[in-house]
């Protein structure tokens, strides 16, 4: 897990942490890697009422962000500069920002960008990281040192510095923001993948394979890649709330969107200046609070659900 | 024999690794479509093409991109990190400067975390059920969701606007005089010129900040004590204690905690290094003037060569902490060696 912006993030070497190990196994099976993630999710939602109800709070906050227009008293952007800086009120629940903003509904409408960026950095992450860690994994030999070693540099940079240098070099905005993420993210996912690949390369299906004569290439997309992703996707998972809050903080440190799109770390930042109006701020981080925990916790469920050793740890 | 060969290839790896990081650096922020002289000159006069022109010549950035990273690198072999753009220094003073700040932030979080961490795991792990495990749980979770820059404001308006219980952000206040130099950090230069009244001042001032930029290693250390714990109280050497009718907090502290403990010094040994880089979002919020502010204005405003020292600067440490974390167990755990 990361700490580092939200202090960076951890590279924590023990899996034991971590947590995630390839099934031994598990490999040998057909199904791909993302069908055994559904599997895994289902498990998890039932094995622990707690999982059951962080599970329930992310799709309450999915549901909030694809129906913001309709849940939203307020336009996000509409302003009342009469009202500016008032309190939690009846009519404005959360109270109002420096230019008459609806807090609330800056709230609800900041989940829109924030689980979105979340969920597509790891995603680009995740792709990137599979593609490199396969390859070095498959091919061996000095290509996998090369590219080994060009993680391993990776990783000893520190990733909020890299965050912040890319963001503020290509320019402060959400897509940067993702980009950002992605690059800073992908070797610890291209580690993971190399190794469940070294173990799924020595397996008989792939012999099988490679002795009918199917082309390297395929063997490596169709039949050892879907058979190696399992640990990446679970890692993915888990690593979401993390993205999200890695977001929030280079949008906090102004290296995000642009501060009248209601995104929460900015939000944040606008707090700062404003001590004794405690509602701006607060509220936006409630926000990002109740999400995070919710996601982590449904990862820590699915992680469990993977490795039934590693519960109650 | 076989240790002392480790340790020297882990040493010797260390440069190589080093150079590899100034070029990944190097390439980041010099490979980026953003332009130092715009960020720096402003617009009007990043409008006029004679002005740009002296400017990059003035800071060498004319010169093709190879012969940017052969000068840098040569300058580094001789202590030199290059000229920062936005304050005119040298950027190995500008470090020297700030490093100090941010290291003081970083230990006072790394002991808060250690002396609320390792005990609260200890007892999760040995009673799985009750308020002890709760609470690890609730820590570890919260630990690791929380948003530093987040409770870092909510801790000053409560404590500081509200409250007034806890001092104005900044690492001391405006009417103490800070103590002279010896090492840089504020505490232990006071104290040892005696001025034990603004120690105390100092300390102060560190306690929020510290316990807010501690949050995420606090969760990830209470995770894992309780994991380790857990894991050691079924080994074998632990029911031989047992079963020698040792008492029960005798086994737990003398046999199982003390092998528990390697695991968690590992990832101390690294968190520091993140600790350092997680100082960026804490010390803005503090307004405390250590290598994170200093890495925040220089991305902003595309300083590369600060940029560059801050991120070398920090993946050393890494480094060595990581070298020393190896070097420490493979003195402990001769398995380790084989690797």
């Amino acid at each position: 897990m990361r700490p580092a912006l939200t202090p960076g993030r951890a590279e924590v070497p023990t899996d034991s942490v971590r947590g995630v190990r390839p099934m031994p196994g598990a490999a040998g099976r057909t199904r791909t890697g993302r069908r055994r993630l559904a599997g895994y999710l289902v498990r998890a939602l039932t094995a622990s009422p707690l999982t059951a109800a962080a599970a329930l709070m992310v799709a309450a906050w999915l549901l909030l962000a694809a129906g913001a227009p309709l849940v939203a008293p307020y336009a996000p952007l509409q302003q009342d500069i009469v009202h500016r800086l008032t309190p939690p009120s009846w009519t404005h629940w959360a109270g109002t920002d420096t230019v008459g903003r609806d807090v609330l509904s800056r709230v609800i409408y900041g989940a829109r960008i924030s689980i979105p960026v979340g969920v597509i950095s790891v995603s680009l992450a995740v792709v990137l990281g599979t593609l490199v860690g396969g390859f070095a994994g498959f091919l061996g030999g000095p290509a996998d040192e090369a590219l080994m070693r060009a993680t391993d540099i990776m990783l000893a940079f520190p990733t909020v510095i890299m965050a912040m240098v890319i963001t503020a070099a290509l320019g402060p905005g959400v897509r940067d923001a993702v980009i950002a993420i992605m690059i800073a993210w992908w070797p610890s996912y291209a580690r993971l993948t190399r190794g469940t690949v070294l173990s799924v390369r020595e397996r008989e299906y792939i012999d099988a394979a490679r002795s009918l004569g199917v082309s390297p290439a395929r063997v490596l997309f169709r039949h050892v890649l879907p058979n190696a992703m399992s640990p990446t996707l679970v890692l993915g998972t888990l690593d979401v709330g993390q993205a999200i809050l890695v977001f929030a903080s280079l949008s906090f440190l102004g290296l995000g969107p642009p501060p009248e799109l209601p995104e929460w770390g900015s939000m944040i930042a606008t707090g700062r200046n404003y001590l004794h109006q405690w509602w701006l701020g607060t509220f936006p981080g409630l926000a990002l609070l109740t999400l995070v925990v919710a996601l982590n916790l449904v990862g820590d469920g699915i992680r469990d659900a993977v490795d039934p050793r590693l519960r109650d740890r | 024999m076989r240790l002392a060969r480790y340790v020297v290839r882990r040493v010797l790896l260390l440069p190589v690794l080093l150079v590899g990081v100034s070029v990944l650096s190097f390439v980041l922020s010099h490979l980026v479509p953003a332009d130092p002289a715009t960020a720096f000159l402003g617009q009007r006069a990043a409008g006029d093409p004679v002005v740009v022109a002296a400017f990059k010549h003035r800071w060498g950035l004319d010169r093709p991109l190879p012969v940017q990273y052969w000068i840098y690198l040569e300058g580094l072999l001789h202590g030199d990190m290059g000229t920062s753009l936005s304050t005119r220094r040298p950027v190995t003073v500008d470090l020297r400067e700030r490093f100090p700040a941010t290291v003081e932030l970083a230990i006072g979080a790394m002991v808060l975390s250690v002396v609320v961490g390792v005990p609260l795991g200890l007892f999760a792990g040995v009673r799985r059920r009750g308020i002890a495990a709760d609470a690890a749980r609730a820590v570890s979770l919260l630990g690791v969701s929380t948003p530093v820059f987040w409770l870092g404001l909510m801790a000053i308006i409560l404590f500081y606007a509200e409250l007034g219980w806890a001092p104005a952000p900044g690492p001391l206040g405006l009417e103490v005089t800070p103590p002279p130099t010896i090492t840089g950090l504020l505490i232990p230069d006071a104290v040892l010129a005696g001025q034990f009244g603004v120690a105390l001042d100092a300390l102060k001032h560190l306690a929020l900040p510290a316990a807010v930029l501690s949050t995420y290693s606090l969760g990830s250390l209470t995770r894992l004590m309780r994991s380790t714990m857990i894991e050691t109280l079924t080994e074998d050497y632990v029911r031989t204690a047992r079963a020698k009718g040792l008492p029960h907090w005798s086994v737990v502290v003398r046999h199982a905690a003390r092998n528990a403990f390697i695991p968690v010094l590992t990832v101390m040994g690294l968190n520091f290094g993140n600790l350092l880089a997680g100082a960026v979002v804490t010390e803005t919020v503090f307004s405390w003037p250590g290598l994170g502010q200093y890495a925040f204005e220089a991305a902003s405003s595309l300083d590369f060569a600060a940029i560059m020292g801050v991120g070398m600067l920090i993946a050393l440490t890494y480094l060595v902490m990581s070298l020393l974390v190896d070097v420490t167990y493979a003195f402990i755990d001769p398995r380790v060696r084989i690797g």
